[in-house]
Formats: structure tokens, sequence, C-alpha cells
């Protein structure tokens, strides 16, 4: 007996288990999935958009906000006279008539005529009273600022499900963050469709979009978003861009191109110009890569300021290619000094054959040149350096000036940047703080990439490159009194195996002020026609800027 | 065994009391759907307005729209500056 007992009393508990589980599976597995549906039944449930988080800059001013525009719709039953109604609809919005005929012709009680349209025609046409016709409230993004910062913002476009989705830049990068997440609404209604006081409005999961403050300087991005585009027109330049760094920190405080495009209307101007040169363009960066070199050189401690070098009287010759200076200029027993100051390409060979294919690649390396900064932007590239078993003696003479190495504008801001951090790296970040839908806000840290020379080199190799721009091709431009750090470079562009010696990329690369900086630049400019080098073109937009930046940190000159 | 009349006397009532205050709240709550439904309108058409107010807020001190403003106005960029890079005394003593 006593065992059938006991499988009895076992069975018992085991069918129990079973009932306690489902009832667990029921109510608390599936449970907002079953109220949710419980609650569809007796009332309505709509989805809420959460809005999307702003974009400020460091001065609070949302450059990124959003707005409200209006979808208007029509319920072709309740419109009597439809020509009538098609032609104002069509005229006030400005829509082709034959598709609004087409939509009120439709045996269906709900048609979308037209979204994103603002208040002002929205009131106009409510003045019309026009039967049939309503409006729905969309949120749309908006940029003050209309084009300033463009690349660097990105836009906010449509995803395949027609969700708002960022591309690009900062909307691209941050879209999750901005976007928020979606939440369900359930209106519990009674018999007359009116709500009801103890179920009114539960929403569920909605969370707003969060917040970014941005590094950018508004009154430094819209001066310099004024002095590219004057100096593209200037010297009849394709285009220019202009980065600038904090470099103690690797805070982005302005990034601007020319030509750029309005994010409002992103979709009336070419692809091409929604990306970011800036972070996504590859080029030969030319006489601006010779300080970093320079400076590898010096810190492995393979050349000092005096050295002298040995191979300066003339073109060098390496594996059966010549390579001549700039303007054909030697200057032989030239020290290293003078070798960036006159932006001596033999003198250049002579450092890069000094360090060495090893010390070459592990150099570059730690200043990051062939890898992605990490910039908090969408759509950084780079292009990896070769393998060391790929490395020729004629490609090293070539990358001690410059040539046959590609990369980004970004990485070399940076790169240069750390020359004017002590020697330290940072990592480019352009978002300095998050802000939750709470109003909780969260600091970014700056982040220390590496540190690719010594303090004490990068103090030597700073007063070299005041040296350069004091007394090198560049010196008409320099601002007197003030101590700037800089480096012309004219690259040529390689075209079908070849460079073409008419078309360059100019560009002036610098930070200021040299003992203590407080910006680092590189100024770029595409193919310009009114001269091709950097000291003509570049420079000079490099020393506007700086002024002004001069004026606006309350910088005075050294000295009277 | 006494029969606890005094006990069922105010359960009953409690029942009887408790069923008229719910029936006059219920009441009184009933129509008040429309009256929430009226005050969530008009937070709606406040923050609708705050929006449409943001807008004109940041489009009219944007630097782009002021720059414009400012062009219009005959103003120019500042071309010539100067600095006071030396400390100067305002007054000497004799």
């Amino acid at each position: 007996m006593t065992w059938r007992y006991r499988f009895v009393f076992l069975g018992l508990v085991f069918l129990f288990l079973l009932v306690v589980a489902k009832l667990f599976y029921w109510q608390v597995v599936k449970a907002q999935e079953l109220s949710l549906l419980g609650q569809e039944q007796y009332g309505t449930t709509t989805t809420i958009m959460p809005q999307r988080g702003e974009i400020r800059t460091s001065d609070g001013f949302p450059i990124a906000a959003n707005k409200v525009s209006y979808l208007v719709f029509a319920n072709p039953k309740e419109i009597k006279n439809k020509d009538e109604v098609s032609t104002i609809l069509a005229s006030t919005l400005q829509i082709d008539i034959a598709s609004v005929s087409a939509d009120l012709a439709l045996d269906k009680f709900w048609v979308p005529i037209k979204s994103g349209v603002d208040t002002k025609i929205k009131q106009n046409l409510e003045k019309m009273n026009l039967p049939g016709v309503g409006f729905d409230n969309q949120y749309q993004r908006f940029y003050p600022e209309a084009s300033m910062a463009a690349q660097l913002l990105g836009f906010v476009g449509k995803d395949s499900a027609g969700n708002n989705k960022g591309y690009f830049g900062l909307e691209g990068f941050y879209d999750r963050l901005l976007s928020g997440k979606q939440g369900l609404a359930v209106e519990v209604n009674d018999a007359f469709g009116r709500p009801i006081l103890a179920e009114m409005n539960q929403s569920t999961g909605v969370t707003d979009g969060a917040n970014l403050i941005i590094s950018i300087n508004r009154s430094i991005q819209f001066l310099v978003e004024q002095k590219i585009k004057d100096g593209v027109e200037q010297y009849g330049a394709t285009s220019g861009m202009v980065g600038i760094m904090d470099p103690k920190t690797g805070a982005i405080l302005a990034m601007a191109v020319y030509p750029n495009f309005d994010p409002r209307d992103y979709q009336d101007y070419s692809d091409d110009l929604y990306k970011n040169p800036f972070i996504s363009d590859l080029y030969e960066p030319g006489s601006t890569f010779k300080p970093l070199v320079m400076s590898a050189a010096m810190n492995a401690k393979l050349v000092t300021p005096d050295t002298k070098c040995n191979i300066c009287t003339g073109p060098v010759s390496v594996s059966g290619y010549q390579l001549e200076t700039w303007d054909n200029k030697y200057f032989p027993n030239t020290n290293m000094v003078d070798v960036i100051q006159h932006s001596d390409n033999t003198g250049m060979v002579f450092v890069a054959q000094k360090l060495g294919v090893d010390g070459m690649i592990n150099y570059l390396g730690k200043f990051g040149i062939g890898d992605n900064t990490g910039i908090d932007l969408q759509g950084e590239v780079s292009a990896s350096l070769k393998p060391k078993n790929e490395w020729y003696a004629v490609d090293l003479a070539t990358t001690g000036f410059g040539q046959g190495i590609s990369v980004t504008p970004i990485e070399l801001l940076d790169a240069t940047a750390a020359i004017a951090n002590d020697g330290v790296r940072m990592q480019p970040q352009v978002v300095a703080a998050v802000e939750d839908a709470d109003g909780n806000t969260t600091k970014i840290t700056p982040k220390v990439l590496d540190t690719p020379i010594s303090p004490g080199t990068a103090k030597v190799m700073a007063q070299i490159m005041v040296n350069a721009v004091n007394k090198g091709e560049a010196s008409w431009a320099r601002l007197k009194g003030y101590s700037v750090a800089g480096k012309t470079g004219t690259a040529s562009i390689p075209v079908s195996g070849h460079y073409d010696p008419n078309q360059t990329i100019a560009s002036f690369v610098g930070f200021a002020p040299s003992d203590n900086p407080k910006f680092a630049m590189l100024v770029i400019l595409n193919r310009p026609t009114a001269s091709i080098y950097g000291a003509d073109t570049a420079a000079p937009i490099f020393f506007d800027i700086a002024k002004s930046l001069f004026s606006y940190y309350r910088i005075p000159p050294e000295g009277n | 065994m006494q029969k606890p009349v005094l006990l069922i006397g105010i359960l009953a009532l409690t029942v009887f009391g408790l069923s008229i205050v719910r029936t006059y709240i219920s009441n009184q709550v009933a129509t008040s759907g429309v009256m929430l439904g009226q005050i969530q309108e008009q937070i709606d058409a406040y923050k609708m307005q705050n929006v449409l107010l943001s807008v004109n807020l940041y489009t009219k001190s944007s630097l782009t729209n002021i720059a414009e403003e400012a062009s219009k106005e005959g103003f120019v960029e500042q071309t010539t500056g100067f600095v006071l890079s030396g400390q100067v005394p305002v007054a000497y003593k004799q």
C-alpha cells in the first residue's frame, strides 16, 4: 500500500508543478503581451514615436532640433466637389494636380496627400475650411543653422520601414542614442468612445532620444565656414576643408567642408556631398607629413636638429627613381631644421633612410597612420600601412616626404596634434556629453590613444615648425608677434599611375601658440588653380583663421 | 449559541455604505473622461505651441540668420584691429 500511496502523491505533486509552471508562463513570461492583447480589445493602441534627441553645440544652441510639420490627408468620401478641392490642394501644396485628383478618386476613407507641410501652409488650408481634408502632426528634423557643419551632422532620412533614421556624421553614428525607444499607448474608451478616467493614456516603453552636447564651438564653426568658402572661391579650388581640434583633449572645435549641403533638403543635393571628406577621403599628404617622420627620427635619436644631410647636394636616386626637391633647389650639408624650413624632399629621404622600414612602420603606427582614429562620426576610413615585406626602398624614401602613402585629413590632424600635446596623441571626439531623456548628463572623458614621441622631442619639433613658419615659403602670410608652428603641403595627385604636375592638394597644418597650444588646425584645398602651392593658398587661409582665433581666445601677441 | 447580531449589522451597514459611496464616486467620475480629454488636448496644444515658438526662436537666434540680418543693415567684418600687448599706466606719479 505504501508504494501506491507514494506513487499517487508524487503524481499529484508533479501535476501541481505543471500547473504552477504553466501559470508562471502565462502570468509572468507572457504577461505584457497578453495584457496588451486584452487592452486592445477594449481600447485603442497606438505607437508612440519618441522625440529625436537634439544636437547642441558647446554654447547649448541646438544645431539639430525638431520641428512640427503636418501630413495633409483627405477622406474622398466626404469631398463632393473633387475637382475644386484638387485644384486648391495642388496649388497650395505645390504638387501635381493629376496626382491629387487620382488620390481623391480612390474609394477609401483616408488618403495621404502630402507630408512635411509647414505651419503657414497648414494655416492657409485651415482657413479655407475644406470638407474632408485633415492634418496629422509629424515631427521633422530641423537645422536652425541650415548648412553649417552639414557633413559633420549628417541628416535624418527614412529606413526601409519608413521610420526616421540618421545617416552620415553624428546623426548616423549616434542614431540609436538619438532615436530613443518607441512605445505603445493604450487609451481605454467607454461605449461612446470617450476616454475612461482610470485608464487614460497608459503608455509603455517610450523613451525620448538623448541629447548630444558636442564640442563644436558655434562661433568658430561659423567663422571657419565663411573662410573656407571664400578661400575655395578665391583660389579656384574644387573643394576645401578645415578641421580644428584642441590638442590637449582631442575635442573637435570646428570641421567645415565646402561645398556642403543643407541637411533640411538633403535630397536636392548630389550624394557625393553627403560624406565628410575630412574623415572619409584618402589623399597623399605631401610635405605636411614631414614633421611626423622628422620627429620620429629625432625621438629614435637617429638625427638631431644639427645633423647634416650628406645626400642633399642634388636629386637622389633610389631604385632607379630620381627624387627631386619641389623647387629644384638643393642645399648641401643642410641641417634638419633647414630641411623642414626648405621643405627639402632629399633631406627627408635622408631622414627616412636613417629611420628604416621598421622604424617608419613602428612610428607611423604610433602616430595613428594606417588606422581609424575612432572619431565618433559615421564614415571614417583609413588605408592600412603595407606589410613590411612589401616596402621597397623607394617607398621608404617617398614616405619621408609624404608621397606614396595615403591618409585621411583627420589622421594627419590628430598626429600633428600629438606634437602639440607633448607627444601624447588623443582620440578625436565630437560629442562632449550625453544628456538622457531624464536630464542626466554623462560627460565623455578624453581618451589617450598613444604616446608616439617624448615631450622633449615634441618641444624641439614644435620649434622647428615655428622656424618653418617664420622663415619658410609661407612666411609672408604669418602673423607677426605670434608663435605658430606649422608646415605647408603641396601634394601631387596620382592619376592613372603617374602624378599630374598641374593638379595638387594644397594644405597647411599647424598649431598655436606653440608653447601652450590652444588649437591644432589643418586646411586643405583640392586642386587650387590660382596657385598649386600650399604656401600660396592654404597657408593664408590658415593664418586668417588663426588671427580670428587669437582674437576670440584673447591671446595677445608676444612682446610689442 | 448567541448570534453576533451586532457584528452582522455593522458589516451589512458597511457594505451598504460603501456601495453608496462607490455609486456616488462612479457617478462623479463618469464624465471626468471628457474633461480629461479636454485637458489632454490643451496640454498637447501648449506643447505644440512650445515647439513652434522654439523653432522660431532657434531660427531667429541662429548665427546664419544674424549674419544675414547684419549684412542687410550694412554691418561689415572688422578687418583692422589692435592689441594692447604691454601694460600702459593710466597715470604717472610725479
